[in-house]
């Protein structure tokens, strides 16, 4: 049950690092940080205005996703053609940037947020949670299910997927490819952003805070396939169900090493993802 | 000999310049700054063998510096055994294990292989800080100070040389991948790799050399660095950030170039060190500001100078050159 719950988030964080890769092929190494000012925009949300981090969501959203345009414009657009590496290493550039905003801007002291949710214990099949977690689930889920409709039944996402299939084709059929990284890369953010405000209640604050989901973000994406929307969803629940199974065999301490033990394996032995196609990773897309 | 000499005229004033500050300035703070540039261009240098000659961009190389730091600490502090053998040990099995990943991660490429190299050092990042009763855990492990060339207990000046002997014979392994058969393959499997697999390169075998070796050459900078700071802790030696540093040195100073890294390290380095000393003691979200500079300005250099400060001085260089021969040619006309 809690493997589920667990699951429902890292999607959500999965999703948007996947739906940017998939159409722009591009890993966000800054993905984490989006979610970690996510996580601060609930802070500061409750602790001055005593706002509840799910109402903060309807702020959330539409923000981050114009936070994201203006990442796209001002730092992806120039690097969109470019390599791999400056890539991977704009991108990087970008986490140490956003990281060090929020260090001088909040200072590195962990901090909490603790709405009512937090105390409201819910006993079900054996297992016990807060309602929290369940409400933070819940609207992952929502917000996951909305994307994928938005993808499967929009024009814009019908767009969104012909780019990711073939970019040269999609700008031969008069698409303005410029146009879908820009909505791609702001959804991915918006996404990620709301993740931040979700999980604000259940894990500290502080800088840094982002880097632990974004690990796990790959683990998920790798393993769902980069690029793989649905991959990502059962990915989630995988990395979720090690992290609770390693929990019970080894302890809470060891149970890290073995997500990144089968992310490795994964990437050694089936680099397109468990349900992905072959041959994927060494186009290097 | 001279020719080369003459050739590489930017490295012999750098490493010149190195190894006579010692003997003109006895400030312990300026040697601190000078032998932490040379371990820093090492490191990047090292990095530089993978990433930058190879083609294979790893963001996990403080994995094997952290190899290099604990094989080295422990082997003083467990064993009882002077860091010199700590050093073989940990370049031994930083070879072994890039071996290992460099095989593993074989058919990976671009984003895919540096996932894999981050995945790789976040697992000995989590056994080292675990391990508790070899390791120390999270804690860390002093390593005593102990005066002496066999226990690398050593001063400033001695350290500043032992840095530059490393930096200087890291350099010479760069230059000799620029000239020599094994550096072209090299670079043919970086730009083409079906390219070079067509002409008969075996590309698979020296992607796996490259990692290894750039892997055994940070181990080397890893267990010196434990013994010149007296401190390791997994936080620290296994953490993504210095990874990305070794990698950002290279790039900033100029990637696939043999002063690049250490051109890269001078500028880093002391714009940190200078930014440290002025905002120490006030509070610490200062050494941030110097962060959020130093990830704005890498964005820019990442996009509009790919090719790094040595890129640029040697295309500043080059079109010096043309107009100098424009200039002579409609002379002797």
């Amino acid at each position: 049950m809690s493997t589920i719950l667990l699951g429902g988030i890292y999607a959500l964080v999965a999703v948007g690092l996947t739906l940017i890769f998939g159409v722009m092929r591009v890993v966000n190494f800054a993905h984490g940080e989006y979610l970690m000012l996510g996580m601060y925009l609930a802070y500061w949300a409750f602790t001055a205005l005593a706002l509840d981090p799910n109402l903060v969501l309807v702020i959330a959203l539409p923000l981050f996703f114009l936070i994201g345009l203006l990442t796209y414009v001002l730092v992806m657009r120039g690097v969109i053609h470019a390599s791999h590496n400056v890539q991977i290493f704009t991108t990087f550039a970008l986490s140490i940037l956003l990281q060090n905003v929020a260090l001088v801007a909040f200072s590195g002291d962990f901090r909490y947020v603790r709405p009512w949710e937090l105390y409201v214990v819910i006993r079900a099949a054996g297992a016990t949670f807060n309602l929290s977690q369940v409400v933070a689930f819940l609207i992952a889920m929502v917000l996951t299910v909305a994307l994928f409709a938005f993808m499967k039944w929009t024009h814009t996402g019908r767009v969104m997927r012909a780019t990711a299939q073939d970019r040269d084709a999609a700008t031969l059929m008069g698409i303005d490819t410029d146009r879908v990284y820009r909505i791609t890369f702001a959804i991915g953010i918006a996404a990620v952003g709301a993740a931040g405000v979700l999980v604000a209640p259940l894990y500290a604050v502080y800088p840094t805070a982002g880097l632990q989901f974004v690990l796990l973000a790959y683990v998920v994406v790798v393993l769902g396939g980069l690029g793989d929307m649905v991959g990502a969803m059962l990915g989630s629940l995988i990395v979720a169900a090690v992290e609770v199974a390693g929990s019970y065999l080894v302890g809470a301490a060891w149970k890290e090493i073995f997500y990144f033990i089968l992310f490795i394996l994964v990437l050694v032995f089936r680099p397109a993802g468990l349900f992905g196609q072959r041959g994927a990773e060494t186009l290097g897309v | 000999m001279l020719g080369l000499l003459a050739h590489r005229r930017g490295a012999v004033i750098f490493f010149g310049v190195a190894a006579l500050v010692p003997v003109v300035v006895r400030d312990a703070f300026f040697l601190d700054s000078l032998v932490l540039i040379l371990l820093w261009g090492s490191l990047s240098a090292a990095w530089n063998v993978a990433g930058g000659y190879a083609g294979q961009v790893s963001i996990g190389h403080a994995a094997f510096f952290g190899i290099g730091a604990y094989s080295a600490a422990l082997m003083v502090t467990r064993f009882g055994r002077n860091p010199w053998l700590g050093m073989l040990l940990g370049v031994a099995l930083s070879l072994l294990a890039g071996l290992v990943i460099g095989f593993l991660s074989n058919r990976l490429r671009g984003p895919y292989f540096a996932l894999s190299t981050i995945a790789f050092s976040q697992v000995l990042l989590i056994a080292v800080s675990r391990w508790r009763g070899f390791t120390a855990g999270a804690e860390g492990i002093p390593v005593p100070f102990r005066p002496g060339f066999a226990t690398l207990g050593l001063g400033h000046v001695a350290w500043v040389y032992m840095a530059l002997g490393v930096a200087v014979l890291y350099y010479l392994v760069a230059v000799y991948l620029e000239r020599s058969r094994l550096g072209l393959q090299l670079a043919g499997v970086r730009e083409d790799e079906d390219a070079a697999e067509a002409i008969g390169v075996a590309s698979r075998r020296l992607k796996v050399v490259a990692v290894a070796a750039s892997a055994g050459l940070t181990s080397v900078c890893g267990s010196l660095w434990a013994q010149y700071v007296g401190f390791v802790d997994p936080a620290y030696v296994f953490s993504v950030d210095l990874s990305v540093r070794f990698a950002l040195n290279t790039i900033i100073g100029g990637t696939g170039t043999a002063l690049g890294p250490y051109l890269g390290s001078m500028l880093i380095t002391t714009v940190e060190t200078y930014l440290r000393a002025q905002f120490s003691g006030l509070k610490t979200g200062f050494t941030g500001i110097y962060l959020i500079l130093y990830g704005a300005v890498l964005i820019i250099v990442v996009r509009f100078f790919p090719e790094g400060l040595a890129g640029v001085a040697h295309r500043w260089r080059a079109t010096r050159l043309s107009r100098a021969r424009a200039v002579g040619a409609a002379g002797s006309v």
